[in-house]
């Protein structure tokens, strides 16, 4: 997983910036980290767009990732709880999918 | 503090119009606003409206008001701020006044989605998010967004579903006495509770609709009864994973300490709010970013009734977004056609003696925020 770092500060995102939101001077590093992380929050989507409805119910979950202060938004393999280990189990179309540890 | 003042309002009816065009609508609220005002002559227009071209094949929308009320050569513009659209229309007329530029100014708001199917409707409001972004391909919504906050606000608070079904239960109550809102059928906390799950745990009614509608406003530096005293606006992240805390939105924060700050007065002072409940959740969180109640202490100010129109911090005595009816670029301005008549003394559950209003209009996944708030001189 990618995870853009600031060189000043504490913030970390999945999506690049030109310069750090948090301290408005640090520029963000590039950093690979483990996938690995907790489900910080989720909801089951029944009510879907046009282009995701043949998969609904399915399952979108806010990720901790352990090794960064990052978040990521990611759809889930079956239920999952607030707390629960997770990790990345394929990418498709540019969506994380994530799978239960 | 600004020199502007309301002078004029108009609103339609909120609901399903297939007989009435967009124009139709603009135009209609936009008289009345006109008549209201005593019909000054007008500087400039500036309409509030969001999917107009992707699902009416209708842009030019400023230059279409212009036209229909014959207010001859005036500079006029649509402004686009997702579900914020109509809130950022009306400051961009107050910062025309305040630069100078215009003595009075045409403010709309309209929005026309009935006709369209939900699956396009839904697909035009993704519009809103940031659609390059892996968190769109995993399938997020809107509501969705929504519910994933409210499943964390549930894990950190003692909060259930139930205080979001007083939330909707609060906005329809409301509704019932505002004869331009969209849903003026009662309900009951059972049906609220047991209604179909839109996404977890988020049901139908936790949920705006889709409607038909359109407000308008004149605003003018001719000091009159309802003075703006002041307006601001924030901007926040455009994707849920780069929230700082997931349980704020620092648009709305943000937005509501610059209005306090540029206005003189503080939370306590205000008497009667508006507040951008697209979703049940979005008015507990508002209520809290915007200094009513402690973080995290939304829900007991609900459980204890602190927000309906008799309790001590009224919010949405129009119905809100919930059953007043969510026209997307109607909305902020329809919030100051409720709370004009608040000001007035004329409103459906007129708050006593009301002085000083707050309006919050939200956009995109908390991306944009305006917060105006109203005096009665």
């Amino acid at each position: 997983m990618k995870v853009y770092q600031c060189d000043q500060c504490e913030y970390a995102s999945v999506s690049n910036k030109y310069r750090c939101p948090s301290c408005g001077t640090g520029k963000l590093q590039e950093r690979d980290v483990s996938s690995k992380g907790t489900v910080y929050s989720y909801t089951d989507i029944h009510i879907a767009p046009a282009e995701f409805a043949h998969l609904a119910p399915y399952t979108v979950a806010l990720i901790q990732l352990d090794e960064s202060k990052a978040k990521v938004t990611v759809r889930t393999d079956g239920n999952v709880q607030i707390g629960d280990v997770a990790e990345l189990d394929y990418v498709e179309d540019g969506a994380y999918i994530y799978r239960k540890c | 503090m600004t020199n502007v003042y309301i002078e004029g309002i108009g609103m339609t009816k909120f609901g399903k119009f297939v007989d009435k065009s967009m124009k139709q609508l603009l135009v209609e609220a936009s008289i009345e606003a006109l008549e209201d005002a005593g019909n000054p002559k007008v500087d400039a227009v500036f309409v509030g409206n969001f999917m107009g071209g992707s699902i009416g094949n209708q842009e030019i929308l400023g230059a279409l008001v212009a036209n229909e009320l014959g207010l001859g050569h005036i500079p006029t513009a649509k402004v686009e701020g997702a579900c914020a659209s109509g809130g950022i229309a009306l400051r961009q007329g107050i910062m025309g006044i305040l630069s100078g530029e215009y003595d009075t100014v045409l403010i709309a708001g309209v929005e026309k989605m009935k006709h369209a199917s939900t699956a396009d409707v839904t697909q035009a409001i993704n519009a809103a998010m940031d659609n390059e972004s892996n968190e769109k391909q995993a399938g997020l919504t809107f509501p969705g967004f929504f519910g994933v906050l409210a499943n964390r606000y549930f894990y950190e608070t003692d909060a259930t579903k139930e205080h979001l079904a007083m939330i909707a239960l609060k906005n329809r109550e409301n509704a019932l006495h505002n004869p331009l809102a969209q849903f003026q059928k009662p309900t009951t906390m059972e049906e609220i509770m047991e209604a179909r799950i839109i996404t977890s745990p988020l049901g139908l009614f936790d949920c705006s609709p889709t409607t038909d509608g359109a407000a308008a406003l004149v605003i003018t530096r001719e000091k009159g009864a309802i003075h703006i005293r002041s307006s601001a606006q924030s901007s926040g992240p455009t994707q849920m994973q780069d929230a700082d805390d997931l349980l704020s939105l620092p648009a709305v924060r943000e937005s509501g300490r610059l209005a306090y700050e540029k206005a003189g007065v503080g939370p306590e002072d205000i008497d009667v709010v508006e507040i951008h409940d697209c979703f049940s959740m979005t008015e507990m969180l508002a209520i809290e970013e915007l200094g009513f109640f402690n973080k995290r202490e939304g829900w007991l100010a609900v459980e204890q009734g602190r927000t309906k129109a008799t309790g001590d911090k009224p919010v949405n005595t129009s119905g809100g977004l919930l059953s007043r009816g969510h026209p997307i670029g109607a909305t902020g301005v329809a919030q100051m056609y409720q709370l004009v008549q608040q000001l007035r003394g004329t409103a459906p559950n007129q708050v006593e003696n009301a002085r000083l209003a707050l309006a919050q209009n939200l956009g995109g996944t908390g991306s944009y925020s305006t917060v105006h708030i109203l005096e009665r001189l």
